[in-house]
C-alpha cells in the first residue's frame, strides 16, 4: 500500500494539516459550494430542456395547428354531425378548438408556462402530461414514470449489470493474457459494436421467435396472461433474454475492448512491475496494484452506468415493444408533452447532480490521494 | 496476413454480411407491382374472399362470439405477417398498407381489404402573383390545375407505390362506394377524358403559362426572367408514401419546363405553412395531402363543400378562403345544395351530383390521386367478417363473426399496433379505434351498419318506421323499416325535448313549444316484446327502462351549466347534437317503442331511424357504474373528460384501470349504504331502493371478479386488463341474448363476377346485342340483389356515346341492348361496351368490357 501512494503523494498538491473542527469546514464549504454549482447546473439544463422541447415558442405554433386540424377532422367525420347546418357546425368547430387551446395551456405564454414548468420541476412536483396517460390511464407524470420504470429497471439493469460486470472481468483476464488467441478474437470481434442494439434485436427476432420459435416476438409477458405469480415471473424472463441479449451483445466485444485497454495501461505502471519484480502472485498484483489504484474510475463507470439505466433504450424497446422508459420518452417527445419530457429530464438531472456530488465522497473513502476540497 | 489481420477482416465480413442481410427489402420494389398487375385489383379481393371465409355453420345453440377467449395484444404491422405465420398471433385486426400485400399473399394468409388514406394534391390558388413576393403561381389558374390530372400516371403510382393494391382515383368521393356506383356511367365518362396526356397536359399548361406572361427559356419556364420555382410541401410521415407521390409530381412537372423545390416536411411542419399559414406569402404551391374515411358514407354529396369551397369546415383556413376566390358559382351552389340535401327527389339529386363532379374536375382544388386500400391478414383456418370501410378492427360485425372455421369456442390471438391508449368511459372516454375494436365487442346498440352496404340492420330492436315529410329526397332498401311520406310530423306536447337540471325533470314540447312544433322526421324504432328477459348486463342485471332513462338523462344533464356534472367540453358536443332534437317519446313499454323527431335525415330510411339504447357516445354502461363515477365527479375526485380533469386537476375517469376504479369503488359503496336513486325526481318512476341496492352489490360483485368496472350488454366481456403489459382478454358472453350465427349472411361481401359476351363485330345502325352473365362464386347473382345493371358504349373517338340499362333475362343473365336508331350515330372502329353491375346487398360495383369493331 505504501508503495502505492507515495509516488502520487508527490505529484499532488501539498496540503496543510488541519484540525478535525477545519476539516469539517472545509468539507461543509466544500459541498455548500458544489451544491450550489450542481443545482444551478440543473436549473439551467433543466431550463434550457424546457425551451428545446418547446423550440423556443415555435411548438405552440405546431399544437395550434394541430389542434385545429385533428378537431376540424373529428367533427367532420363524425356521422352524428353530418347533417347539421354549417353555422352550427362551425360554431362548435370553433369552441372545441378554443377548450382544446385552454386545456393545453395554450392561451398563455411559454414564457409563464416555462417559469412554471421549471419552478414545478425543480421541487419535484411533476405535475400532469398534456398529451399522455399512464397506462392505467391517470395523466399524474408520477405515475407514467413509475409504471414504466420496473419494466425499464429489469430490462437495462439486467443486461448492463451483465454487461458491466462480465465486460470487466473478461476484460482483466484478457489483459493478464495480452496477445493470446482470445485476446485477438475479441480484438476482431471488436467492430461488431458499430452495430446498434435494435440491429441485433432485429436478428434475434428472425432467429429465435420467427425460425426457431423458442423465444417471443416482443413484450413482456406471453398472451393470454399466465395466471400463477411464478408462470409469470418466468414468462417475463423468457420475453427478457432476447432484448437483453441485444443490449448486452452490442457493447459486449466494445466494453471488454475498453476494458482491457485501460487495465493494460495499469498494468505497465512501475509500481505494477515492481510489484512484478518482487515476485507477487499474479492475482495479488491485479487486485492490490491494478484494481485498486483504479477503484475511483471503476466507481465512476458504474454509477453513471447505474443512472443511465434510467434514460431506457429508445428503439431497442420500440423493437420489442417493451415497455420501458425510452419509449415513454420518445412519445413525449413527439408528441411535444411538456411536462413528461420535463419530468424524467429532472429525476436525471438530479441522479446526476447527486452521483457526481457522492463520487466525491467515494473518492475520498476508496483512494487515500484524494481529499473532499483539498485543492483549496 | 497476420493472423490479426485475418481475424479483423473476417469480423469486417461478418458485420458487412449482417449489414447487407438487414438491409434487403422483402420484396423489390420494382417486383412488386408484377403480381398486382396480372390480378386486377376487384378480382384480387374477388379470389382472396373466396378462400376467406366459407361461412356455412351448422345451425348452433351457442349465444355470444363464436370463440371462448380473445386475447388482444400490441404488435408492430411491420412483423405482423411474420408473427401470423409463426403463429404467435392468429390475426392482426388493423390493415397493413398496400406494400404489404405481396407479403400477405406469398405467406398465404387471407385478409380483408379495406379504406386506406386517400390521396391528393392540394394546390395553392392564389395569384397569378402571389402578393408577398411577386412571384408568379402557375396554380393560380384552375386550367393548369385540371390539366394536372393529364400530366399524372394514377396507373403509375398505383403499380410503383403502392403495390397495385390500391385503386385510382379522380374524385371526391371514395371509388367504389355508394355515390360512385350510383353515378357509374358518370364517372366513368369523367375517367375517360382526365386519363393520363401528358401531351395534353403540357399543351393546356403551356398556353395558360404563356397568357400569364411566363416564357419558356431553353425548355424552362421563367417569369420577370426567373425560373418559375414549384415548392412542393411533401409530407414524410404517415405512411410514407407521399414523398414518392410527392417526388413524382415534381418529376413530371420538371419534364414540361417547371424548377422544383422539394420541401419534405413531416406533418406539424407542414400545417403551420399549408392550412394554417397565408397563401398569399407564397410559400407553398402544392401540398401532397391525404384523409381517411373509415365508414361506408352512403351520402358523400357534402365532400364538395367540405374539400373545395370557404363554406367548408375548413373555413377558418386562409387556403380554403382562397379557393373560394373565383370560384365558379355553380360549383359553389351546388355543393352547398349536396351538403345539405336541399333537393325533392333522388333524381335531381342525382342530376345535381353527376354536374358537381364535372365542375370538380373543372376545379382540381385537390386533384385526387388514389383511393388507397389496407389489408388486415389472418391465417387460415381463421374466419371473420370485415367492414368494406372500417376493416376488421373498425368494423361492427367481426365480434359476431370471428371464429375458428368450424369451431365453437377456443381462443383466438389477435394482433393489433396498439392498445389501452386513454381511459374508458361511456361518456367523454377513449376515441382510440384500438380501444374501440374492444369496446364493441362488449357493447350493444340498437342498430348493426351493413359492412358492405353501409346501411342499418336491426341489432337489439324489431323494427322501425320512417314519416318523412313530403319532397325530402329519401328512399328505403331493407325490409325491418317502412317510409311513409307525410304533410307534417306534429310533435307531441309530451314528448320530452331538453332537460331541467336543477329540478331533474324533462321538459315537455307542450312546455319548449307552447305553439306547437312539426319535424321534418319521426322515426318509430320498436324493440322485441322479450327485450326485458332476454337482454342482461354483465353483472347479471336485467336491463330496464331505468338504463334507457339514465342514458337520455346523460345526454343532456353534463351539458346543463345548472348540472353537478356540468362539463363546457362535453356540453360543446351535446349542445350540438341536442340541438336537433324537437321530441322524444316512449309510446310504449311492452313492447318497448320509441318516437323520435328531428329536423335532420339522411338519404337512407334505415339510416334514419333513432334508436335508443343504454350506449353513450364512447360506450355502454348500466346506471349503477354512471352513477358511481358521477357521484366522484360531482364530489370533485373524478371527472368524465380529459378537458375538466385537466382543468380540475383530478383523475381522468377509467372504468377499467388505473387510480379511477379506487374512487369509483369508494362511491359506488357509498351509494349503495344509501339505495341511492340517482336523479330521484325522474328516476325513482323507474327504480325502486331494493332494485337499486341490488344492482350496486351486482356491480360490487362483478368489480371484485374482474377487477374493473366495464359492464355491457355485447357478445363478450371484459375478462383482463393489463395496462402496461398492454394484454387484454374477452370471454364470450353466453348470456347474450342472439345465437352466434345470427350475423352469418356477412360472411363474405358479395362483390359480383361478370362477364360480357357478343359479336366481335357489328354493324352501325343495327341493334348491338350482349349477354351479360352476373354470377358469385359460379352461381348466378340473384336478380332481387341487384340494383341496376348499366350500360355504356365508347366508339372510336373514345366517348360514351350510349349509357342505358341491360334487361333482366332472369337470375344472372341480363342482355344489353343498344338500339339501331343510337349505333347509326356512332363512328366506325375499334369501339367498346362496358356494363357496371351495381348491387343491393354490397357497395363496390362490379365493371367489366369488351372490345368490338363497328362498321358501317
Amino acid at each position: 500500500m505504501e508503495t502505492v501512494s507515495e509516488p502520487i503523494v508527490t505529484s499532488k498538491p501539498k496540503v496543510k494539516k488541519n484540525s478535525s473542527s477545519s476539516a469539517f469546514q472545509r468539507i461543509f464549504r466544500y459541498s455548500f459550494v458544489r451544491l450550489i454549482t450542481l443545482f444551478v447546473t440543473v436549473v439551467i439544463g433543466v431550463y434550457l430542456t424546457i425551451m428545446i422541447a418547446n423550440m423556443g415558442g415555435y411548438v405552440d405554433t405546431i399544437m395550434k395547428a394541430e389542434i385545429r386540424e385533428r378537431i376540424t377532422i373529428s367533427v367532420a367525420n363524425n356521422q352524428a354531425y353530418k347533417n347539421m347546418p354549417k353555422d352550427q357546425l362551425n360554431e362548435l368547430i370553433l369552441e372545441r378548438i378554443q377548450l382544446e387551446e385552454k386545456r393545453m395551456g395554450l392561451d398563455r405564454p411559454l414564457v409563464i408556462r416555462s417559469v412554471n414548468f421549471l419552478k414545478n420541476a425543480m421541487t419535484l412536483n411533476l405535475g400532469r402530461a398534456v398529451n399522455m396517460n399512464s397506462d392505467a390511464g391517470s395523466r399524474q407524470v408520477r405515475l407514467i414514470i413509475l409504471e414504466r420504470l420496473p419494466y425499464t429497471l429489469l430490462l437495462m439493469g439486467t443486461s448492463n449489470l451483465i454487461l458491466f460486470f462480465s465486460a470487466m472481468f473478461l476484460a482483466l483476464a484478457l489483459s493478464r493474457n495480452y496477445g493470446s488467441i482470445w485476446d485477438k478474437i475479441v480484438i476482431a470481434l471488436t467492430p461488431t459494436s458499430s452495430a446498434p442494439a435494435w440491429f441485433y434485436g432485429i436478428f434475434f427476432i428472425l432467429i429465435f421467435a420467427a425460425v426457431l420459435r423458442i423465444l417471443p416476438f416482443g413484450g413482456v409477458m406471453d398472451a393470454p396472461i399466465p395466471e400463477t405469480f411464478i408462470a409469470r415471473a418466468l414468462s417475463v424472463l423468457k420475453h427478457l433474454i432476447l432484448p437483453a441479449s441485444a443490449l448486452i451483445i452490442s457493447t459486449f466485444f466494445l466494453s471488454i475492448y475498453n476494458w482491457r485497454t485501460f487495465f493494460l495501461i495499469n498494468s505497465s505502471e512501475d509500481y505494477v512491475d515492481t510489484a512484478k519484480a518482487k515476485g507477487l502472485q499474479g492475482r495479488d498484483i491485479e487486485r492490490r496494484y491494478i484494481l485498486r489504484p483504479t477503484l475511483p474510475y471503476i466507481i465512476t463507470n458504474f454509477a453513471l452506468m447505474l443512472i443511465g439505466i434510467w434514460t431506457g433504450a429508445i428503439v431497442t424497446e420500440t423493437v420489442f415493444q417493451w415497455p420501458g422508459l425510452g419509449r415513454t420518452i420518445f412519445k413525449a417527445i413527439g408528441l411535444y408533452d411538456t411536462p413528461v419530457i420535463v419530468g424524467t429530464t429532472i429525476i436525471y438531472a438530479y441522479l446526476l447532480a447527486i452521483t457526481v456530488f457522492l463520487l466525491d465522497f467515494v473518492y475520498a473513502l476508496v483512494d487515500p490521494r484524494v481529499k473532499i476540497g483539498g485543492g483549496k | 496476413m497476420s493472423k490479426k489481420s485475418f481475424l479483423f477482416v473476417v469480423a469486417l465480413l461478418v458485420i458487412a454480411s449482417m449489414a447487407l442481410t438487414a438491409c434487403q427489402p422483402g420484396a423489390p420494389a420494382t417486383e412488386a407491382p408484377v403480381v398486382e398487375t396480372e390480378a386486377p385489383v376487384v378480382e384480387v379481393q374477388e379470389t382472396e374472399v373466396v378462400e376467406t371465409a366459407e361461412p356455412t355453420p351448422p345451425p348452433t345453440t351457442r349465444h355470444g362470439g363464436w370463440a371462448d377467449e380473445v386475447v388482444f395484444t400490441v404488435v408492430d404491422s411491420a412483423s405482423a405477417v411474420t408473427q401470423i405465420q409463426a403463429g404467435a398471433i392468429d390475426i392482426y385486426g388493423s390493415g397493413l398498407s398496400s406494400d404489404k400485400l405481396p407479403e400477405i399473399q406469398a405467406a398465404g394468409l387471407n385478409y380483408s381489404k379495406q379504406n386506406g388514406l386517400y390521396y391528393e394534391l392540394t394546390f395553392n390558388p392564389v395569384g397569378p402573383e402571389f402578393p408577398a413576393t411577386g412571384k408568379l403561381n402557375p396554380f393560380s389558374s384552375a386550367k393548369v390545375r385540371e390539366a394536372m390530372n393529364w400530366l399524372i400516371d394514377r396507373q403509375y403510382l398505383n403499380q410503383e407505390i403502392y403495390a397495385g393494391g390500391a385503386l385510382l382515383k379522380w374524385f371526391t368521393i371514395t371509388t367504389q362506394f355508394p355515390d360512385y356506383a350510383d353515378l357509374a356511367d358518370v364517372v366513368k365518362a369523367l375517367e375517360n377524358k382526365y386519363a393520363y396526356n401528358p401531351e395534353k397536359a403540357n399543351e393546356v399548361i403551356t398556353a395558360e403559362m404563356e397568357a400569364m406572361g411566363a416564357t419558356l427559356v431553353d425548355g424552362k419556364w421563367t417569369y420577370k426572367d426567373e425560373p418559375v420555382t414549384i415548392i412542393l410541401l411533401i409530407r414524410n410521415d404517415s405512411d410514407g408514401t407521399r414523398v414518392p407521390i410527392g417526388d413524382y409530381v415534381a418529376n413530371q412537372l420538371e419534364s414540361i419546363g417547371f424548377t422544383t423545390d422539394r420541401q419534405y416536411k413531416k406533418s406539424s411542419e407542414a400545417s403551420p405553412i399549408w392550412v394554417n399559414g397565408n397563401p398569399d406569402d407564397g410559400l407553398f404551391h402544392i401540398y401532397t395531402g391525404a384523409w381517411s374515411a373509415t365508414v361506408i358514407d352512403r351520402d358523400q354529396g357534402d365532400n364538395f363543400q367540405f374539400f373545395y369551397c370557404p363554406e367548408s369546415a375548413y373555413g377558418f383556413s386562409a387556403l380554403w378562403q382562397a379557393k373560394g376566390v373565383g370560384q365558379n358559382p355553380e360549383f359553389n351552389e351546388l355543393a352547398d345544395k349536396l351538403a345539405y340535401n336541399k333537393f325533392t327527389s333522388l333524381e335531381e339529386r342525382r342530376a345535381a351530383f353527376a354536374r358537381a363532379l364535372e365542375l370538380s374536375m373543372e376545379d382540381s382544388n385537390p386533384v385526387w390521386l388514389i383511393d388507397g386500400k389496407n389489408f388486415a391478414p389472418w391465417r387460415e383456418g381463421i374466419e371473420v367478417s370485415y367492414d368494406l370501410a372500417a376493416g376488421v378492427d373498425g368494423s361492427y360485425i367481426w365480434p359476431f363473426t370471428l371464429r375458428i372455421a368450424g369451431e365453437e369456442g377456443g381462443t383466438i390471438t389477435w394482433g393489433t399496433p396498439d392498445i389501452l391508449v386513454d381511459p374508458w368511459n361511456p361518456l367523454a372516454g377513449t376515441n382510440w379505434a384500438f380501444d374501440n375494436q374492444v369496446i364493441r365487442a362488449t357493447t350493444s346498440t340498437g342498430i348493426l351498419p351493413d359492412p358492405h352496404t353501409g346501411l342499418y340492420w336491426p341489432l337489439r330492436i324489431e323494427s322501425g318506421a320512417v314519416y318523412a315529410k313530403e319532397g325530402l329526397p329519401i328512399g328505403k332498401t331493407l325490409d325491418w323499416v317502412t317510409l311513409e311520406f307525410v304533410p307534417e310530423n306534429v310533435v307531441p306536447e309530451d314528448a320530452w325535448v331538453d332537460w331541467d337540471a336543477v329540478n331533474q325533470k324533462w321538459i315537455t314540447v307542450g312546455e319548449k313549444y307552447p305553439e306547437g312544433t312539426t319535424a321534418l322526421i319521426k322515426s318509430v324504432a320498436v324493440y322485441p316484446a322479450d327485450l326485458w328477459e332476454t337482454v342482461k348486463w354483465h353483472d347479471g342485471s336485467p336491463v330496464t327502462m331505468a338504463d334507457f332513462v339514465y342514458t337520455l338523462i346523460m345526454g343532456f344533464d353534463p351539458a346543463k351549466p345548472e348540472s353537478a356534472i356540468y362539463d363546457e367540453a362535453i356540453a360543446a358536443n351535446l349542445d350540438a347534437v341536442n340541438a336537433n332534437i324537437k321530441g322524444i317519446k316512449f309510446t310504449s313499454t311492452d313492447p318497448l317503442t320509441v318516437e323520435f323527431y328531428t329536423d335532420t335525415y339522411a338519404l337512407d330510411a334505415e339510416i334514419n331511424v333513432t334508436t335508443l339504447w343504454p350506449t353513450l357516445t364512447y360506450g355502454e354502461a348500466p346506471w349503477q357504474t354512471m352513477t358511481a363515477a358521477a357521484l366522484a365527479e360531482a364530489a370533485g375526485e373524478l371527472a368524465f373528460s380529459a378537458d375538466k380533469s385537466e382543468a380540475n386537476e383530478v383523475e381522468w375517469t377509467s372504468f377499467i384501470a388505473g387510480p379511477s376504479l379506487e374512487i369509483m369503488t369508494k362511491y359506488l359503496d357509498q351509494a349503495a349504504a344509501e339505495s341511492y336513486i340517482p336523479y330521484a325526481p325522474t328516476m325513482s318512476a323507474y327504480i325502486t331502493p331494493e332494485e337499486a341496492a341490488a344492482r350496486y352489490a351486482s356491480a360490487k360483485a362483478f368489480f371484485e371478479k374482474y377487477g374493473h368496472y366495464w359492464i355491457g350488454t355485447g357478445p363478450y366481456i371484459l375478462n383482463s386488463v393489463n395496462t402496461t403489459e398492454k394484454i387484454v382478454t374477452i370471454v364470450n358472453n353466453p348470456d347474450y341474448p342472439d345465437l352466434s350465427d345470427k350475423w352469418n349472411m356477412f360472411g363474405e361481401p358479395k362483390v359480383a363476377e361478370v362477364a360480357l359476351d357478343g359479336e366481335a363485330q357489328a354493324v352501325l345502325g343495327t341493334d348491338f346485342v350482349f349477354d351479360v352473365a352476373v354470377t358469385f362464386k359460379g352461381e348466378p347473382y340473384a336478380a332481387k340483389d341487384i340494383k341496376e345493371v348499366k350500360v355504356m358504349v365508347y366508339d372510336a373517338t373514345g366517348l360514351i356515346v350510349y349509357t342505358g340499362l341491360a334487361d333482366l333475362v332472369e337470375d344472372g343473365k341480363y342482355t344489353a341492348t343498344i338500339p339501331a336508331d343510337k349505333t347509326a350515330a356512332f363512328e366506325a372502329g375499334a369501339s367498346k361496351v362496358e356494363v357496371a353491375v351495381v348491387p343491393l346487398i354490397v357497395s363496390i360495383p362490379t365493371f367489366a368490357d369488351l372490345e368490338f369493331v363497328t362498321v358501317k
